[in-house]
């Protein structure tokens, strides 16, 4: 999408939240043959400045600085993981009416809209994202036994964060995915991600 | 030290408490303070249980906030700060003054969590800071390294439109 749609004034900037860093993320990047910008963030700074709590989140900005749409779960397709279906097919047709009509998109977001669902942090969010922000740093050190202590904190202070839960469970790969779905049936019908809005 | 203060104690003792705070002791070590992706070493702090009290330089270097005589700065945001006898966000001891990190947190509603044992202490974003995304949705600046490590500042991209996806190999 990005090769089709560069030269309409469009960039992509991925993310990668991935305390190992480059290691992790590297190889990911040079698979998808990446052209566009990629970027390396192993303290999940972005994260914690936009209010993300899941990958993969989508921000559209405009040309002058402003966050026009937020979504989670923007996958370029619908797939499959064995029995669940994961993605969407209607993230790539928003991206493209907005590049090609910009403010005219009718899946443009209002400001305060956009605020009110994703940008606001509770306190416990907060101190959930320091938290998260400590362990990651014992963690770097090589402090296992510490991180593990501020990601359960973490984890505690805001439970619906995936992203802090994911990260830990990547540790240890043996069991990640067994770990995944025990949280994840814990949904018992809440959204994994939040549902695409549509006008 | 804040604490100290407001203990309610004999005259004396608070004539003590008081003298010992104007002669505020140096910690022993180094501290480590973390905002957002960055990694502060401090090679001094004011010996302190409860809070972390930095030199102005190193206030700068840990939140881009500047001290200045109209409170603490960052931009056009300015953060009122009380001085003087008795205020819980600056000392001035020997010549080197003293800002309370976390006095300056909790006034400004930013949380944080500390390690006491290993001196590492996390703070969050300062709500302020992002109060632009809240309420306009201005998107938040950062800067963060590519895979050669060179660092991309989201500023960078202005007069483009720019889809930002987060993702992760987890």
């Amino acid at each position: 999408m990005y090769e089709e749609l560069k030269d309409d004034g469009f960039e992509v900037i991925a993310v990668a939240q991935d305390t190992a860093g480059d290691a992790a993320a590297g190889p990911f990047y040079e698979a998808a043959k990446a052209t566009f910008t990629t970027l390396i963030d192993t303290k999940h700074t972005l994260s914690a400045l936009y209010g993300m709590v899941n990958v993969p989140t989508g921000v559209l900005i405009d040309e002058d600085g402003q966050v026009v749409r937020f979504d989670e779960g923007t996958y370029t397709r619908e797939y499959q993981a064995g029995t669940l279906s994961f993605g969407t097919n209607d993230y790539l047709p928003i991206v493209r009416d907005w590049v090609a009509r910009g403010a005219a998109s009718e899946f443009v977001q209002e400001a305060a809209e956009i605020a009110d669902s994703v940008g606001r942090r509770t306190d416990a969010e907060a101190r959930a994202d320091a938290a998260f922000r400590l362990a990651t740093h014992f963690e770097l050190q090589g402090d296992r036994e510490r991180a593990v202590v501020y990601w359960r904190q973490a984890q505690e202070l805001n439970p619906d964060s995936w992203n802090y839960h994911r990260q830990e469970w990547s540790y240890d790969p043996g069991s990640a995915g067994a770990k995944w779905f025990q949280k994840f049936q814990k949904l018992e019908g809440k959204p994994y991600y939040a549902p695409l809005r549509k006008p | 030290m804040k604490n100290r203060r407001r203990a309610v104690a004999p005259s004396v003792a608070v004539a003590l408490l008081l003298a010992a705070s104007l002669t505020p002791a140096l910690a022993d070590g180094e501290t480590t303070v973390l905002h957002l992706d960055r990694v502060v070493e401090l090679e001094q702090t004011l010996a302190d249980p409860t809070d972390l009290w930095v030199t102005p330089e190193d206030l700068t270097r840990i939140n881009d906030f500047v001290l200045k005589p109209e409170g603490a700065c960052l931009d056009d945001l300015c953060i009122p700060i009380p001085r003087g006898e008795g205020s819980d966000f600056v000392v001035e001891s020997e010549g080197e003054t003293w800002f309370s990190l976390t006095a300056f947190a909790r006034k400004v509603g930013q949380e944080y969590v500390a390690d006491r044992e290993s001196r590492v202490w996390s703070f969050g974003a300062v709500p302020a800071v992002r109060s632009s995304f809240l309420t306009r949705a201005q998107a938040p600046e950062f800067v963060l390294p590519d895979r050669q490590g060179e660092p991309v500042r989201l500023s960078e991209f202005r007069g483009r439109k720019v889809l930002l996806l987060s993702w992760a190999s987890w």
